[in-house]
């Protein structure tokens, strides 16, 4: 397993994941990247609430998708914003246009890269952290060229 | 009816306690309360409504305490609402008929001196809706597809958003400096551009110069309002309420999520042309902008989104002096704002822009007679309420 | 928060502990003060005069902060009262039933005293009833007003 550089601080150890939401964490853990979309209507939704803002329906779906995209925002975070976080900064917090997966964007972290080289229009890659036996976060890295 | 010009901001008040004294925040919220009161030359069996933001307690034991009569109407607003948003119920309660005097209150409860975080950057999120942000602990499971990310605090939030705007307009950090230059030294303070941009970051491109202090201490804010009829034969001058709106795009709640046009933004588009067209007036009509200021970004985003500029121009309209006390088209936040002192939940904004029409402003504006107060960028509803001298 | 188990109930059909400690400032110790002593007293605003329950910082009527405690007899009527048979918190279950009472005290007009009428049976409880103060040192912090049939 490999570590990344400039990592987020640890949080979570299991996802807390429901039957709607498992299925994300069965595809993380696979180091596979799906995307919850409305199977009614088609409307990608995140996080995968139980209504889909677009038509209520509860009909929901998790769409393969490439693993690859492009930052849509970021910041980096230099100071610890909570004690769990102190000794973990610099990192990056950011917010990325996955491919295949239009009008969501995925909340997580650019890894593996300079922080101040972080800026909105990289193209990223999707990258696997194990967290623990429940826990595969999608974190993104720049995309190899 | 609408409710332009049918209400008046007739008295305000304020009250703090140290840090380390120890009284209940319903105790302050009763003695800025009688601060307002006196201000309006009113007594407490005078109130009638009760018209609350959020988090300030209990109208109704407050009420109970002051030995308020009777009450007619007694609501509060939902959410991150603020100061300038309990104007817009104080004002539909009377103008609905309920009552004729209301009574607003924000409180905040005591924290102990060194306490307090030092600045609003660490504040934690509105957990709007299921599984927005979350704390540490993933709760909800959507909160795992946003927890991991550690950005469990409003400057990260901000952060992100803001960086966005600026990356679109290639807004230099110098343009978000000088929002925060003007504003220290309408506070008095000597800040220069130079310190502002050699201070360390916190989340890039927040330095703690960017975001509103917290409070060590506690603080209460009181505001009385009442039928513009009555307020003329009341001793102050009369500040009429000439338009109050609340609300906003509810996508703003998971506000990663915004549709791109609309996310480097403040939230307010929504809110100024119902606004303006309320109080018939427009941008060029406003003599003073009391803009909530909580993080520098987003006074350049409401600048926009309020008319006084075009969008991603903002960077520039400040820097070229516009905003300044000397010599600005329209001077904002002459007491220094949220980011000068501490986030007094936007009343602290209602409280100068009626000093302003009233005349009696530390730094007064000559011959101000329509103000804008906006309220908090958070999750919906937001609220911008438009005051002018009657 | 922790409760006092008493070895042996001192009141008859007294009610299940819950507080042991009145969380007094300076405000309200004078009250409880007076109750280590055996002695009833009254919050009354110190400038007009009208009783108030609880000993709120501000007077209702008023809204001065002077407060002083008034020496009352410790005779009382009940003004309203229940029984309790259903231990709802399940700490209550070795004390039902009990009475919990609302108190006009002698000397102290416009308040009631919230308390528990013990020493008799739920049957006996009338409203207009008599009573008398008893006191309830529950500990060194803690001595609790009720009230038995005069």
């Amino acid at each position: 397993m490999t570590t990344f550089e400039h990592l987020p601080p640890p949080s979570i150890e299991d996802p807390a994941a429901d039957e709607r939401t498992q299925p994300f964490w069965d595809a993380t853990k696979e180091h596979r990247l799906v995307a919850p979309k409305c199977s009614n209507c088609g409307t990608f939704r995140m996080p995968p609430a139980r209504f889909c803002p677009n038509c209520l329906s509860m009909e929901l779906e998790y769409v393969p998708i490439p693993g690859t995209g492009t930052v849509f925002s970021s910041a980096v975070v230099h100071e610890p914003l909570t004690p769990a976080a102190e000794g973990h900064v610099p990192y990056v917090a950011a917010v990325i246009d996955a491919d295949g997966a239009p009008g969501i964007r995925f909340v997580s972290n650019v890894v593996d890269c300079a922080p101040d080289a972080v800026e909105p229009g990289m193209k990223v890659q999707v990258v696997w952290h194990d967290v623990s036996d429940t826990l595969t976060l999608p974190l993104w890295a720049p995309a190899e060229s | 009816m609408s409710l332009k010009d049918q209400v008046a901001v007739v008295g305000i008040g304020l009250t703090y306690a140290a840090p380390d004294e120890a009284v209940a925040v319903g105790d302050l919220a009763i003695l800025a309360a009688e601060a307002a009161l006196d201000d309006a030359g009113l007594d407490r069996r005078d109130i009638q409504n009760l018209a609350w933001a959020t988090g300030a307690g209990d109208p109704g034991g407050m009420a109970a305490a002051m030995g308020v009569p009777e009450v007619s109407f007694s609501a509060n607003l939902t959410s991150g609402a603020s100061g300038a948003g309990s104007l817009m119920l104080a004002a539909t309660s009377i103008n609905a008929g309920f009552g004729d005097v209301c009574l607003s209150v924000i409180s905040f409860q005591p924290i102990p001196a060194g306490g307090a975080r030092t600045s609003s950057a660490y504040r934690a999120n509105f957990v709007a809706g299921p599984g927005a942000y979350g704390g540490a602990m993933a709760a909800a499971p959507e909160d795992a597809f946003t927890t991991p990310a550690g950005i469990s605090s409003q400057g990260a939030t901000q952060a992100l958003i803001a960086n966005r705007y600026l990356h679109e307009h290639k807004v230099p950090r110098e343009h978000l400096g000088e929002v925060v230059v003007n504003q220290r030294a309408n506070a008095g303070d000597s800040l220069t551009m130079a310190e502002y941009l050699s201070a360390p970051l916190i989340v890039g491109p927040l330095s703690a110069y960017d975001c509103t202090p917290d409070f060590e201490g506690g603080f209460s804010a009181a505001v009385i309002t009442t039928t513009a009829a009555r307020a003329r034969d009341l001793k102050q001058p009369v500040v009429l309420i000439g338009g109050a709106v609340t609300g906003g795009t509810p996508s703003h709640a998971t506000p990663f999520q915004m549709p791109a046009a609309s996310f480097g933004s403040s939230g307010h588009r929504d809110l100024a042309a119902p606004l303006y067209e309320m109080a018939d007036v427009g941008a060029q009509d406003v003599d003073v902008a009391l803009i909530d200021d909580d993080f520098s970004p987003m006074v350049l985003m409401q600048l926009e989104d309020y008319g006084f500029c075009d969008f991603g121009e903002a960077g520039d309209y400040v820097a070229r002096g516009n905003t300044r006390l000397e010599g600005g088209k329209v001077p904002v936040n002459p007491h220094g704002g949220n980011l000068s002192r501490a986030y007094v939940k936007g009343l602290n904004h209602v409280f100068e822009a009626v000093e302003q029409l009233r005349g009696t402003a530390r730094n007064q504006v000559a011959g101000a007679d329509v103000a804008l107060v906006t309220g908090s960028p958070a999750s919906i509803p937001l609220s911008a309420v438009i005051l002018r001298k009657a | 928060m922790t409760t006092t188990e008493p070895a042996a109930k001192p009141f008859r059909n007294m009610p299940a502990p819950v507080l042991s400690d009145p969380y007094a400032d300076a405000r309200t110790q004078p009250f409880w003060d007076a109750a280590k002593r055996e002695e009833l007293v009254a919050p009354k605003c110190g400038n007009c005069g009208t009783f108030r329950m609880p000993p709120t910082r501000f007077c209702a009527n008023c809204l001065s902060e002077e407060l002083v405690y008034e020496p009352i007899p410790g005779t009382g009527t009940v003004f309203t009262f229940i029984v309790v048979r259903h231990p709802l918190n399940p700490r209550a279950a070795d004390y039902v039933p009990f009475m919990p009472a609302a108190i006009d005290a002698d000397g102290a007009p416009g308040i009631r005293f919230i308390s528990n009428v013990v020493d008799c049976e739920p049957e006996d409880v009338k409203i207009g009833m008599r009573v008398k103060v008893v006191w309830n040192h529950v500990n060194d912090a803690l001595t609790l007003p009720f009230w038995a049939p005069a």
